[in-house]
């Protein structure tokens, strides 16, 4: 699931041509670690909820990869 | 492309699904009642067009019902167009809440959520679509009886150049047909005289043709409108 969600990070960042992550921390700050803005969340969002039927935001403000592993 | 069209079942709905399909682009309808005409479009085009029963008061099932059950999350979705709608028309002072109420979820809350789904899937499939939502010109012109449908027609509008803004950047567009008086039913309950009253103050003095807002619709769903974004378009016979 981890190696999934790394790619999923690293398929949302490309689309918005911002530089790729070579690996996946559990405290890493998506939006000051990975350079995520709420556009990019919201594509993380779906791309997770289309594979894993949760939605990461929908109770309350997801800060960090471990809090988005934790969601799944 | 794929199209979700709300609102298909008569009027400009239904017109907007026979001009698409013949276009060749693929159709997502729903609305909450199936009448004949919709039964031979549906016998026509059983391939490229697809029919859902569903009741927009409904809000909490859009997203399983609509997006997830019906049009699945592997197929993408180029346009939505958000043309549902019903009508409580009366003077302020008779003022009903419920019927208020019901007609703002369908009007607009059915719209906007509607919306969100639309441009999750959208993003899902990295797909620059686009969005119409059906606007009238009650909202820029006031007529007797029609505050309370002009209000959620202009919240519409402020919604979409909203949307506009925020997703701009990833491509994705959202205008507003703002539509004069057509003659379908949503104007059925108004007399002769109101009507022509309605007209004279347009620039041709006469209704507004359903295919030329059908057609200006296609306009901004396709690729042929990509520079136009968070605007409202009249299609009004010139009401000025």
């Amino acid at each position: 699931m981890e190696a999934r969600v790394f790619e999923i990070i690293n398929t949302v960042l490309s689309n918005r041509s911002k530089p790729k992550i070579s690996s996946l921390k559990s405290e890493m700050d998506l939006r000051n670690d990975l350079g995520m803005d709420s556009l990019d969340l919201a594509e993380l969002t779906v791309r997770i909820e289309a594979e894993y039927d949760v939605d990461i935001f929908e109770d309350g403000i997801v800060r960090t990869v471990g809090e988005v592993l934790k969601k799944i | 492309m794929n199209i979700v069209i709300t609102g298909v079942s008569k009027g400009l709905g239904l017109y907007l699904c026979k001009i698409l399909l013949e276009k060749s682009y693929n159709v997502f309808g729903i609305s909450r009642s199936k009448t004949i005409e919709l039964e031979d479009l549906m016998s026509m085009y059983p391939d490229s067009f697809k029919w859902l029963n569903y009741n927009l008061n409904n809000t909490d099932n859009i997203r399983q019902d609509i997006f997830k059950n019906w049009i699945g999350f592997d197929i993408p979705i180029h346009g939505l167009v958000n043309n549902a709608a019903t009508a409580y028309d009366d003077i302020i002072t008779n003022l009903d809440i419920d019927s208020l109420e019901q007609m703002f979820t369908v009007n607009v809350f059915a719209s906007m959520i509607l919306t969100k789904f639309a441009i999750r899937h959208m993003l899902l499939h990295n797909i620059k679509g686009s969005i119409v939502h059906i606007s009238s010109i009650s909202v820029h012109t006031g007529y007797k009886g029609l505050s309370m449908y002009a209000a959620t027609k202009g919240a519409l509008e402020a919604f979409s150049k909203n949307v506009a803004r925020e997703w701009g950047e990833i491509g994705i567009r959202s205008n507003c047909l703002v539509a004069g008086f057509m003659e379908t039913e949503m104007s059925s309950t108004l007399t002769n005289e109101q009507k022509n009253r309605i007209y004279n103050r347009t620039a041709l003095k006469k209704s507004v043709e359903i295919n030329s807002v059908a057609e200006t619709i296609e306009f901004l769903i396709s690729q042929k409108s990509n520079s136009i974004t968070g605007q409202n378009i009249n299609v009004d016979s010139g009401t000025i």
